[in-house]
């Protein structure tokens, strides 16, 4: 019986592992640069819209990791103070949180009425106490309307019109564009144009890496 | 009861004894924890692939900024998952490993073929156990797309664990498969005495004049 030879394919393995590694990567990550819409005046942006890096989310209001990592955004923005600016966009998956796209709806007539102002504050307060993955009561969102200080009336007139559905569907297709496999998903695109995507709920600091990466590049 | 049959009928005894069989010689170890990191890293790491290909390909990174990187990566096991999820990712990797180990010895060993159910299960519990691995991203990875396939997908929603469950099928179904293969290895490669030993045959009779 041959000892060596479960040493020798566990080695190819390796090998190959490897290889995949370096390779693999190098070739996909010439093919997201640019895919990506560019930010411009329909895009929700906390911190200055003329910061060097921007954290482009494309998110889901009932996954809970969207709902995880929202803080660490936040923070992410504070920290930087100028250097990094959040560009929100909806991507509901609707297949597995069927109540999400009337959120991200909800979300846009809260910027309709509101301005960019309540749009976040209706997002802060949406992910604050959603119990996420799709158990959000919708009765919730007009209370959330109310609770960052619009009237109930035309939020509620707003969210029946339906006129942010295709504003919304419009994100998905870039989100979609942009490879998105899932939610939360970010790219950070630096000076030069460079993207760097993050996929899932990555913590601070792993972030923080990427961002002081893209802001060498200029 | 025989005790030698009470002992091997008993599959905790059973599991453990082809273990140690099989991951008793260094090469079979090696080959269980290579296939076991491997699949640990393509958890972790996969995901995003495409980080990783754009910041090793940035000109001045420094080597410890990517091996910060990598381990930052690594650590989003507890951002990314649940207490069940996450202790499905780490130990599904593990039995992987043992489960083929354990079938590479056997195949090379005995010189035999496994049957459908062994082989069915053993790859039930890797494609439950890569499924499983896509909550990393709601909806990620394979998770949406087979759940989509089978119609499936509104049902995530009403699990408990919202899909972590999957972890758990992979492990089960792993475990079966190891059980079943040990099963194989621990019968020793003789054709077995039936109960009550051998069947003599009788002498013809003598016909008596």
């Amino acid at each position: 019986m041959n000892q060596s030879s479960p040493h020798r394919n566990a080695i190819r393995l390796l090998l190959a592992a490897a290889v995949l590694a370096i390779v693999m990567p190098a070739s996909a990550q010439e093919e997201i640069t640019g895919i990506v819409e560019p930010v411009s005046a329909r895009d929700h942006v906390r911190g200055p819209r003329t910061a060097p890096v921007k954290l482009i989310e494309f998110g889901d209001t009932e996954c809970p990791l969207c709902k995880r990592l929202h803080p660490t955004m936040k923070r992410l923005v504070d920290d930087y103070r100028g250097q990094v600016a959040w560009v929100f966009r909806h991507f509901p998956i609707a297949e597995i949180h069927p109540k999400a796209p009337k959120e991200a709806e909800a979300t846009e007539c809260a910027a309709e009425l509101g301005g960019e102002v309540k749009f976040w504050a209706y997002l802060d307060r949406l992910y604050e106490i959603t119990p996420s993955g799709n158990r959000l009561d919708p009765v919730e969102l007009p209370r959330i309307a109310q609770y960052i200080g619009l009237e109930r009336a035309p939020f509620e007139q707003c969210l029946a019109s339906g006129r942010h559905t295709a504003r919304v569907a419009a994100d998905v297709v870039d989100g979609f564009a942009a490879g998105a496999p899932g939610t939360p998903y970010t790219v950070i695109v630096a000076p030069s144009g460079k993207a760097y995507e993050v996929v899932g709920n990555q913590p601070y600091e792993t972030l923080r890496l990427v961002i002081d990466i893209a802001l060498t590049q200029k | 009861m025989n005790p030698m049959d009470a002992f091997r009928q008993n599959p905790v005894r059973i599991v453990i004894e082809a273990g140690r069989e099989v991951l008793g010689r260094p090469a079979y170890l090696l080959l269980a924890g290579a296939i076991a990191l491997i699949v640990l890293a393509a958890t972790l790491w996969l995901p995003n692939y495409r980080l990783l290909g754009a910041v090793f390909s940035t000109p001045g990174v420094a080597l410890a900024t990517k091996l910060q990187l990598l381990a930052g990566l690594a650590g989003g096991l507890a951002s990314n998952f649940g207490v069940v999820a996450a202790v499905a990712v780490v130990i599904v990797p593990v039995l992987f490993g043992v489960d083929v180990a354990m079938i590479v010895y056997f195949a090379k060993q005995r010189r035999a073929r496994l049957a459908r159910g062994e082989i069915a299960a053993s790859l039930g519990g890797a494609a439950s156990g890569a499924i499983a691995a896509g909550c990393a991203a709601c909806g990620s990875f394979l998770l949406l797309p087979v759940l989509s396939f089978l119609g499936a997908a509104g049902a995530l929603a009403l699990l408990p664990l919202g899909g972590a469950e999957l972890g758990l099928v992979s492990i089960v179904l792993l475990l079966l498969s190891i059980y079943l293969i040990a099963r194989k290895i621990a019968v020793p490669p003789v054709c077995e005495l039936p109960p009550g030993g051998p069947i003599t045959r009788q002498p013809p009779a003598r016909s008596t004049p």
